[in-house]
């Protein structure tokens, strides 16, 4: 008989292959929108001979390409966490921010816009504590209450609404400086630096390598924390393991572009209808998926004429993924079990 | 691959209601045993603690002789699978990942499984000649095709000791003979075979020994021909039955003395 694994091999590589296609098309896009349009030539160019034209090369090295890779980064975590998350809760409702970590982030946000004095780096720096910090306190009140996967979505979903209520007071008094905290919580590339990039690549390349490791394991997760122990998985250790860093990688990179939602959700089931459960194909293209969901949807938020007005980058992604998870779900809803 | 399970005198509560109370049983290689008694009895709660889902509180599960609480769950997959009900679903899984499953305990590949591992696990299906469903999907199965699946899993973790609860429950006659005939003959290769059942003529036909357990504490143990009495079954099951060991055939026939509910006695619910 066939080996089926083989041909796992085969389909993930095939499907690696398409999305490449799509999203080298997208992240070239990238780089030539905005409000100085630029051809394919113009920007080889500006790479190769920053001095013909010094103008063109700034935006193309100092904006745009930092910009392209954040995003890609972002949507490349967010897919995966989603997908890791998913499984661990068992849940196919569940995304990154179901352990309360994005009212976190939003209310380390807003307290940092809202505190004077403090200096620019203090709005990541506050989301990125914030959102950590509901994180462990939802695994921390879960595993007082003790009621396995369900009692830890039930534990985020308090703290989450908690840290909400404070974030709606501190919206409530801060009054002049609510504008900048909403464009915030609306989710941005627009101010993305490559210092950015750098700081959420080194956070998230060792947690997405651990992650994608453990796919194997983490599908026999799935069966629940009983049956992986009895199959020889360290299941305790591993859940938490799991949990801590696909949102340590999700977290880091929220508190530079703000909370983008339904990436996280939808990736990985847009993955799942198509081509089955399998974490080791599931995860890796979730993340692919999510990087070009991301990249077009800051290619359509793009206004050439005023870059300052730009869409909310969250708000597109749910615009252009929505119907085509709806379409897909009604062509393929009985496998969307997990 | 032989190794002796020995239940020594475990204790369970849940809350303030025992569950099991000195149970102790020992089981050697090759050797298969039957637990049966009524619902309620503790058969589940004994396989869930040899299968290390719950800890007793007092007492000790020596497996090769060492107590199981010092394996870690890898070492301990690799001496005792557990062929447990409520196998979760719905996840749209093949078959023969679920089987694959069973091999993480000897994988090396980190991501892909080896070609070492898809061999184990065809030789699982295709002891219990359940081929043809290699590639079908597990949520699609009949219940007695599922448990084919899931008893192969056990035997992909190529453990000493295998434990089934109610392996044959819901099945029809053909299954459950299939079954137990993969049992027997998986404790003839020299395994050590615990098994829960609710079928009396079967745990006397197939095992050498059956334990009894009433109210979580073992009230009978021995051979089945010695075991099974009518005496037993009223005492411990509250049901009249005559019990006939049929020599030529080897069979225990059981006989239970039916109740007519009376006339009057449910007329309201008609």
């Amino acid at each position: 008989m066939n080996p089926r694994p083989i041909s796992k091999r085969l389909r993930l590589t095939l499907y690696m292959a398409i999305l490449s296609i799509f999203f080298i098309g997208a992240f070239m896009a990238s780089i030539m929108i905005g409000s100085m349009p630029l051809s394919p030539s113009n920007v080889i160019d500006a790479i190769i001979n920053p001095r013909n034209d010094p103008v063109a090369s700034s935006i193309v090295l100092g904006y745009r390409i930092p910009r392209v890779l954040f995003a890609s980064l972002t949507g490349f975590v967010l897919g995966i966490s989603g997908g890791v998350i998913q499984t661990l809760t068992r849940n196919p409702l569940a995304d990154p921010y179901i352990t309360g970590m994005s009212s976190g982030a939003a209310l380390g946000a807003a307290i940092a816009f809202v505190v004077p004095f403090f200096p620019y780096f203090a709005v990541p720096a506050l989301a990125f504590i914030g959102g950590l910090s509901m994180l462990l306190l939802s695994i921390f009140l879960a595993k007082k209450a003790g009621a396995g996967s369900l009692g830890f979505i039930l534990a985020g979903i308090a703290v989450g609404t908690f840290a909400s209520a404070i974030l709606m007071v501190v919206l409530a008094i801060s009054s002049e400086k609510a504008h900048g905290i909403i464009y915030w919580l609306f989710g941005s590339f627009s101010t993305s630096t490559w210092g950015d990039f750098q700081v959420a690549l080194t956070v998230s390349a060792p947690v997405l390598v651990f992650v994608l490791y453990k796919a194997r394991d983490l599908n026999i997760l799935l069966l629940g924390e009983e049956h992986a122990a009895q199959l020889g998985i360290d299941s305790k250790r591993l859940w938490l393991l799991l949990l801590l860093s696909s949102s340590l990688g999700v977290s880091v990179c929220v508190s530079f572009c703000g909370i983008i939602g339904f990436i996280g959700l939808v990736a990985p089931h847009m993955v799942r209808l198509v081509i089955g459960s399998d974490n080791r194909i599931v995860l890796p293209l979730a993340g692919f998926t999510g990087s070009l969901l991301i990249v077009v949807a800051d290619d359509i938020v793009r206004n050439p004429l005023n870059p300052i007005a730009e869409m909310p980058v969250g708000s597109v992604t749910s615009m252009i993924g929505v119907p085509f998870f709806v379409y897909l779900l009604i062509k393929k809803g009985k496998s969307f079990g997990m | 691959m032989a190794c002796n399970l020995v239940v020594d005198g475990i204790k369970v509560e849940i809350g303030s209601c025992k569950i099991l109370d000195n149970v102790e049983i020992t089981v050697e290689g090759g050797e298969m045993l039957a637990i049966i008694g009524p619902n309620g009895s503790g058969k589940t709660t004994l396989l869930k603690c040899i299968s290390r889902a719950i800890s007793p509180i007092s007492g000790e599960i020596l497996v090769c002789g060492r107590p199981a609480k010092e394996y870690n769950n890898r070492e301990y997959s690799k001496r005792v699978s557990a062929m447990l009900p409520q196998w979760p679903s719905g996840f749209s899984m093949k078959s023969y990942e679920i089987v694959l499953m069973g091999c993480r305990n000897q994988a090396r590949g980190i991501w892909w499984e080896g070609d070492g591992e898809l061999e184990v696990a065809r030789a699982a299906l295709g002891v219990l000649d359940a081929m043809d469903l290699y590639e079908r999907d597990f949520d699609t199965l009949s219940s007695g095709e599922q448990r084919k699946v899931l008893i192969a899993k056990s035997l992909a973790q190529k453990t000493g000791i295998i434990l089934l609860d109610e392996p044959v429950a819901y099945l029809d006659m053909k299954y459950k003979l299939e079954v137990m005939n993969v049992l027997r003959a998986l404790a003839d290769m020299g395994k050590t075979v615990l098994v829960t059942l609710h079928e009396i003529d079967l745990a006397s036909k197939y095992c050498e020994n059956v334990v009894v357990l009433s109210h979580g504490r073992v009230v009978a143990a021995g051979k089945p021909k010695e075991v099974i009495t009518s005496e037993l079954l009223s005492s411990v099951y509250g049901v009249d039955a005559v019990v006939k060991w049929d020599e030529e055939i080897d069979y225990p026939i059981i006989m239970p003395k039916t109740r007519r509910i009376p006339k009057g006695e449910a007329s309201c619910l008609i």
